[in-house]
């Protein structure tokens, strides 16, 4: 989710019946962001996915 | 005197989900990607999927696009996560 | 011998009780403050909902509390009569403005206009209501001057009640599941009534399929109205040229794809039009032509990014002379019409349906 929809996933998340559910979190917006931008934030989301998709 | 005034919201209590089960490896595993479709969200996916490959080991990458942005993936859509190992939904523009 | 006389003692009706909490407040300024505090509220005071104000409501319509109207599929919300009577009561719905409202979400909630999607969209558009048939009489549902803004009280608060109904049965709230951008003020209220006494025209329910004389809503996910003027002409085409190039900006400077626009058209613009000789149809075959644009004038906008190799597309408003929705209202003098757009081409649909009909069967046109 970009940065700026923040609040609306997590509002979905308590009315679907996960209210603490974890998601990856980049910059917005996408619809402009550059290449190289839009390669930083699959980065990003790596990262982040290690702990979210993985059993630790 | 008080004036008794009535509950306009829902009330109703949302039913409780589950997390699915989490791997320990997404090594040779299938990640499928559902995309809503906005500009820029190829680029990005484009991106993940490279370094889901590289990074992680993932086997194979499946993209699916919502056929509308701001409504639910479709019912097909949603059934082919059962033959997926993860799901990556996205994303806010 | 006479015969006995049989007496019987008829049942009192057992009226099915209402299921809302209850909050006991100590005077109307509390109110305001549970209400605004809870978010409840549209950031105007609201009339304190009390359970005979909402039985009313029900009794009117003929309504159990616990009738369903429909259900939200994205969440699984069922919305019962009872929790929209206490946002019609609100708003400031009297009994009998309580029939149009149960029905506008009923149409609102049909998969076709697509609801969580509309409400959700940073677009920011608004739930476009309009009433036909004797009910507007009924309720004084005022279709002249101001037809668009503060016409009367009946337009005014059955407006308001779908949006808290929104705001209250969905968390369509700014900044949580309504992202809207912008918005328009339409979100407060949208509402207007045909002036099917002063057209020669079909009300639009008729040509959206329903038979004349059901009192009918129509409803639109719309942008905010984008006001013309031509007084200087009486020739249709020149009149409806006009509404035209309304529509080509829009399609060129807010969303390109085609779906259902609707048109005001008031007296003075109507006139000339149907002097002429010219019906709804007319007006909608016109229009479905002359309302495109190509692809490659998105350059002129400062949209050359996403022109692509498509530049000679030719993108029309409408799908199909019927997505137009042609629409008689507004004051007696000046040469203004209105241009509604829709929120994003066709995902959305226009849905109509009669006031007080079958409930559980399939809408009647989209």
């Amino acid at each position: 989710m970009t940065t700026r929809f923040v609040s609306a996933a997590e509002l979905m998340g308590r009315v679907l019946g996960l209210p603490d559910y974890k998601f990856v979190i980049i910059g917005h917006p996408i619809s402009s962001a550059s290449d190289a931008d839009l390669a930083e934030y699959a980065r990003a989301s790596i990262d982040q996915a290690r702990n979210l998709l993985l059993r630790t | 005197m008080t004036i008794g005034v009535l509950d306009p919201s829902n009330e109703r209590h949302a039913a409780q989900a589950r997390l699915a089960e989490r791997t320990v490896s997404l090594r040779g595993k299938t990640v499928g990607f559902i995309s809503n479709g906005k500009e820029g969200t190829e680029g990005y996916f484009k991106h993940l999927d490279y370094m889901l490959r590289k990074q992680l080991g993932v086997g194979d990458v499946v993209w699916r696009t919502k056929s509308n942005y701001s409504a639910p993936a479709e019912a097909e859509i949603v059934d082919e996560i059962k033959k997926w190992h993860a799901v990556v939904a996205g994303v806010g523009d | 011998m006479a015969p006995p006389i049989v007496t019987t003692h008829e049942q009192p009706t057992r009226k099915p009780p209402l299921t809302s909490k209850v909050y006991d407040v100590a005077d109307f300024s509390a109110a305001q403050e549970l209400f605004h505090s809870n978010g409840w509220t549209d950031g105007l005071p609201v009339v304190p909902p009390t359970r005979p104000a909402v039985e009313a409501c029900l009794d009117w319509a003929a309504m159990v509390p616990e009738q369903l109207l429909g259900v939200e599929p994205v969440r699984e919300q069922p919305i019962t009569a009872e929790k929209v009577a206490i946002n019609a009561v609100m708003a400031g719905c009297l009994p009998m403005h309580f029939p149009v409202v149960a029905t506008a979400l009923q149409a609102m909630l049909q998969e076709e206009y697509l609801l969580h999607g509309v409400t959700s969209s940073t677009g920011g558009c608004a739930a476009l209501i309009v009433i036909n048939g004797p009910i507007r009489l009924e309720i004084g549902a005022n279709a002249t001057f101001n037809a668009l803004g503060n016409s009367d009280r009946a337009t005014s608060v059955i407006g308001r009640a779908v949006r808290l109904a929104l705001i209250n049965l969905m968390d369509v709230r700014p900044g949580g599941i309504d992202r809207s951008t912008l918005g328009h003020p339409g979100k407060f209220s949208y509402c207007l009534a045909e002036d099917e006494e002063d057209t020669i025209w079909e009300p639009l329910s008729v040509v959206r399929g329903l038979p004349l004389g059901a009192s009918a809503v129509t409803v639109m996910a719309a942008m905010a109205p984008r006001q013309i003027m031509n007084e200087w002409t009486t020739d249709p085409k020149e009149i409806l040229e006009t509404f035209a190039a309304e529509m080509r900006a829009n399609q060129l400077n807010y969303s390109i794809y085609g779906g259902n626009y609707a048109i005001i058209i008031p007296k003075q613009l109507r006139e000339p039009i149907q002097a002429a000789g010219w019906k709804k149809r007319d007006i909608s075959e016109f229009l479905y032509e002359r309302a495109r644009v190509r692809r490659g004038d998105w350059a002129t906008v400062g949209k050359g990014s996403v022109v692509r190799d498509r530049a000679d597309k030719i993108h029309p408003a409408l799908q199909s002379p019927e997505h137009l929705l042609v629409i008689a209202a507004g004051g007696p003098a000046g040469g203004f019409g209105a241009v509604i757009a829709p929120w994003m081409g066709s995902k959305t649909k226009a849905v109509t349906a009669a006031i007080g009909a079958c409930v559980d069967c399939a809408s009647p046109k989209t």
